[in-house]
């Protein structure tokens, strides 16, 4: 077995495992599975340090026949666009799980779900066949389901079921668009990376049916405007550490996805339809920004800057520049790690305070001196702080989109300065003014909460000071991306 | 002509239907479970004669009937559908021990039809076998006595079975004043020869109306929900899966390969009726709160989905129709089972007898979550493969586009559905919390069917394989 095999099958074989452990070894449970992701992260360690990243193509790929009447394999791989959301993932995997060891209802159930999410998710980043990618991506629907559906707030149920039929009514969709590829390539194939070489010569016209089916199911997933609408209440009412692999992962697979896919695959439709996502990125950068303003709730807030950020991601694709398209990777990673450790954040609130209202609080900071710290840290790389991990990617969508797009950049300079101010404001509401002594007897965070958040602190400063330790990696597939683009 | 031989196995099925009938008239009522056991013995030494014969090819006499790897296959799924049906009856409270021969023997014989059916190359021999599964059905259906909805549904499935069969019949005798013939083996060579005579496309159309009773085709449909509802839930089962198939597998045969409905321009009507069929049945399931009715009417979608094959037609139409035919057996069998099961605990088919069945038995819960995403066609599920092939045929045409769009539009709306089960059990907390047991036949059923759910959904090759071959025989 590869060492990518290796990195999605422990996880899935973990959550099979769990499955045998009874339910009252509520510790068995949660050693076993921390330790299983644990593994997995360690893993992607290895791949991280083991990366060539002088070279632009495949590695670590595996490649078994899986069902031959289709010309489908089994086929994964890693290069410069995945190997930092493989390491992302697992990451934030077990950092989730840490921070969900407080969950105490149902434990085991909790486990196997998430451990099966890891288990797809990574299955997503590292497939190159177009139909293993399909049923890792649905494999990620089910937990996700069931995730929100029995831990999360109290309109879980219909914040489960709209996640559900929103992305499986995307995806099947882009099941369609799969499927007209293949039947339009020769010898049929789902091959991605055949894919990639042939798709340029299918005609215009198809080329722009298949962007739009492919695009309705990445689109919901990012959330794009107008598919946005699940997100603020899927990710408000899912727990914490679900909120984290929702915000930091599942968002990404939807720009990978047009990444790895739409982009090189349909090149004449993806440069037909570059207005349009141009506005939609505008439209996602401002429009987010100012419905996160609008909010009082903590994390509901923080949910709409994910749509903003997205944006700002989606903004850097469309510079079709090898500097644009570093800078949308370098933000699907950076926005995972800062969005990610401010949902925790603001769980850790929430686990002591029972509520998000921002104004039910004041003056935090001088009580709980760490909390303040890692939030403020989290809150200026959000809103691009230089020398945080955020700025960078920023910096690089907007530089790479300004070659081409002036007037939209001009434009979305908006979404930064909404940004910034409601952040301030929330800090302002929450750490700074006179203390409500209604949250006196509450304390600081605990070790649990430490772990889980402080490497990602560490992260997002380290990748601000040195963003190399990511973009040597992402470069020069991303170099041969754009080329392809030119 | 000796070649009679090449029905031994509906013939030893039919034989074991009056041994096990003759049975059940000396047996004592304590021991009459054993002729559960004898059905069971007997279904499955013919299922292994119908595997040791799965690539003989040939005509029967007269060339009434054919043999070959494709009616093979649709045997093999009814005799299957029949094995799980005798068990799950087994400890099935609704039969009363000294009917149990009587039951037995009419499943058996319905299966024998069944079996005919699916290699009927001439009318009046499909009329036969058809309405040998019809009368054997409708007598199943209102077996549970006691319970005035089986009456009921036996009466609707009655009412509705004998017109759809009159109608079938007079679209019969206009076909053979058109053509002058009822044997399609004959009638194939000539096909040219009619096309245009409204007499006879009245004919096919009519006869259409007899397959679309027994698929449930919309707007055929109306007998299923109050039958299935009705109907003793094993032989709900059993209707829904063999006695669907068998017919599909039958229209695959003549409207697909033997006389083409592109041939008689009645393609684009089919391809209403199924979306119709699909599209009805998961706006009417959204509304249900009884399992039964639930999976009847989603039965009716499946249909819908599978008749989308049929539209198609071609080799990878007829490929999706077979292979779909046999991830849905699996999977609705399944599903039908835990029903059974949690209705045998609860006492109640509502759908309110799901809630927090998870944590009364998880193992079953997460059984039952699998076979609903199978239904949803959601991977890794077999489901998901048999809508895959599917609407790949669909994609593949581009002028039945359309069906697959709308395929896709129904499967996102019978989500809804299937997870609203998947919620009670999981979100919803109840006040029984005692465990639910299941008991072992029950218990096998679902186990096997699980395991060909996932398996078929994770490594369909082989099937495909299987399903490929059969199609490139088809006579």
């Amino acid at each position: 077995m590869s060492l990518l095999s290796l990195i999605v099958f422990v996880p899935l074989a973990g959550a099979l495992a769990i499955l045998a452990i009874p339910k009252t070894k509520i510790k068995a449970i949660q050693g076993f599975g921390i330790a299983v992701s644990s593994v997995c992260l360690a893993l992607t360690g290895y791949l991280y340090a083991a990366f060539d990243k002088t070279t632009a193509g495949m590695q670590f790929i595996e490649q078994l026949s899986w069902i031959p009447a289709f010309n489908i394999n089994y086929f994964v791989g890693v290069d410069g666009l995945s190997v930092a959301l493989v390491i992302l993932t697992a990451l934030l995997t077990l950092v989730s799980l840490i921070y969900s060891l407080n969950i105490t209802l149902r434990v085991k159930e909790f486990f196997f779900w998430f451990l099966l999410l890891e288990a797809g998710m990574l299955g997503v980043f590292v497939s190159l066949d177009f139909f293993l990618f399909y049923v890792f991506w649905e494999l990620t629907l089910v937990p996700m389901y069931f995730l929100i559906g029995v831990w999360g707030g109290p309109k879980k149920e219909y914040a489960a079921i709209k996640f559900f039929v929103y992305t499986l009514f995307g995806s099947l969709f882009m099941l369609l668009g799969i499927l007209a590829l293949y039947f339009n390539s020769a010898p049929h194939t789902f091959n991605m990376i055949e894919l990639a070489r042939q798709g340029s010569l299918l005609p215009l016209n198809m080329q722009i049916w298949i962007f739009l089916a492919l695009y309705l199911g990445f689109a919901i997933k990012i959330p794009a405007f107008p598919f946005h609408t699940w997100l603020p209440l899927a990710h408000v009412e899912a727990p914490t550490g679900v909120s984290v692999i929702l915000a930091g992962i599942m968002l990404k697979m939807g720009t990978y996805g047009i990444m790895r896919v739409s982009f090189p695959t349909l090149p004449a439709a993806t440069k037909w339809f570059l207005p349009f996502l141009i506005i939609i990125a505008v439209i996602n950068i401002v429009y987010g920004a100012f419905c996160a303003m609008a909010q009082k709730d903590l994390k509901k807030m923080v949910a709409y800057s994910s749509v903003n950020h997205m944006g700002y991601c989606m903004l850097g694709m469309t510079a079709m520049t090898t500097i644009g398209f570093n800078g949308a990777v370098l933000q699907m990673i950076t926005h995972g790690l800062i969005t990610g450790s401010l949902f925790l954040l603001v769980g850790v609130i929430y686990d002591r305070a029972h509520t998000r209202d921002m104004d039910a609080f004041g003056g935090l900071a001088a009580r709980f001196p760490i909390f303040a710290g890692l939030m403020i840290i989290q809150v200026m790389a959000s809103l691009g702080l230089p020398g945080l991990a955020g700025f960078v990617g920023e910096f690089l969508c907007f530089l790479g989109a300004f070659e081409s797009w002036p007037y939209y950049v001009a434009v979305s300079t908006i979404g930064i300065l909404v940004t910034a101010a409601f952040f301030l404001r929330m800090i302002e509401k929450v750490f700074l003014g006179p203390f409500n002594e209604k949250w006196a007897g509450l304390k600081d965070m605990n070790a649990r909460e430490l772990i889980a958040i402080v490497p990602l602190a560490v992260l997002t400063l380290a990748i601000g000071i040195w963003p190399r330790v990511c973009l040597d990696w992402i470069n020069p597939t991303i170099t041969y991306l754009a080329g392809l683009m030119k | 002509m000796t070649n009679i031989l090449l029905l031994n196995p509906e013939i030893i099925l039919a034989c074991a239907g009056l041994l096990i009938l003759l049975s059940g008239a000396f047996i004592c009522e304590s021991r009459a479970k054993l002729l559960y056991h004898l059905g069971i013995i007997s279904t499955i030494a013919v299922l292994g004669m119908i595997i040791t014969q799965a690539l003989m090819a040939g005509y029967g006499t007269g060339t009434m009937w054919v043999i070959d790897p494709a009616a093979q296959f649709f045997k093999f799924i009814v005799l299957v559908a029949t094995v799980f049906t005798l068990m799950l009856s087994v400890n099935y409270t609704g039969i009363r021990a000294r009917h149990i021969g009587t039951y037995t023997a009419l499943l058996l014989w319905a299966s024998c039809g069944m079996m005919l059916l699916s290699g009927a190359m001439d009318f009046i021999y499909l009329l036969i076998s058809l309405e040998l599964i019809s009368i054997s059905c409708f007598i199943l259906t209102g077996f549970e006595q006691k319970n005035p909805r089986s009456a009921e549904g036996a009466i609707k499935y009655f009412l509705m079975g004998g017109l759809s069969t009159a109608v079938t019949i007079y679209g019969i005798s206009l076909f053979y004043g058109a053509t002058g013939t009822t044997n399609l083996f004959n009638y194939a060579t000539a096909v040219e020869l009619h096309i245009g005579d409204p007499a006879y496309i009245m004919g096919m159309l009519f006869i259409l109306v007899g397959f679309g009773f027994k698929v449930s085709m919309v707007p055929f449909h109306f007998w299923a929900p109050d039958a299935y509802e009705g109907a003793p839930t094993p032989v709900t089962a059993y209707l829904s899966v063999a006695s669907k198939l068998a017919a599909l597998g039958a229209m695959m045969r003549i409207f697909a390969s033997v006389i083409p409905h592109q041939e008689i321009n009645i393609t684009m009507l089919i391809a209403i009726l199924a979306a119709l069929t699909m599209t009805l049945g998961n706006l009417t399931a959204l509304f249900q709160t009884n399992v039964k009715r639930l999976l009847a009417y989603s039965s009716i979608a499946q249909a819908g989905y599978i008749l989308i094959g049929l539209v198609v037609a071609g080799p990878i139409g007829r490929e999706s129709v077979m292979f779909y035919s046999l991830a849905y057996l699996v999977t609705n069998i399944g599903a039908f089972a835990v029903a059974m099961v949690v209705a045998g605990k609860t006492g109640s088919y509502e759908i309110d007898a799901y809630n927090g069945l998870s944590k009364r038995s998880l193992g079953l819960s997460i059984v039952m979550v699998m076979f609903l995403l199978s239904l949803a066609g959601i991977p890794p599920m077999a489901g998901f493969v048999g809508k895959f092939y599917v609407f790949a045929s669909a994609v593949n045409t581009q002028q039945f586009l359309w069906l697959a769009i709308l395929g896709v539009l129904n499967s996102v709306i019978s989500v809804y559905y299937y997870m609203g089960i998947a919620r009670r059990m999981f979100f919803v907390g109840s006040e029984d919390e005692s465990p639910v047991e299941t008991d072992i036949y029950a218990a096998s059923v679902i186990a096997v069917t699980a395991a060909a759910t996932l398996l078929l959904g994770i490594l369909p090759e082989t099937v495909m394989r299987i399903v490929k071959s059969c199609v490139a025989f088809h006579l």
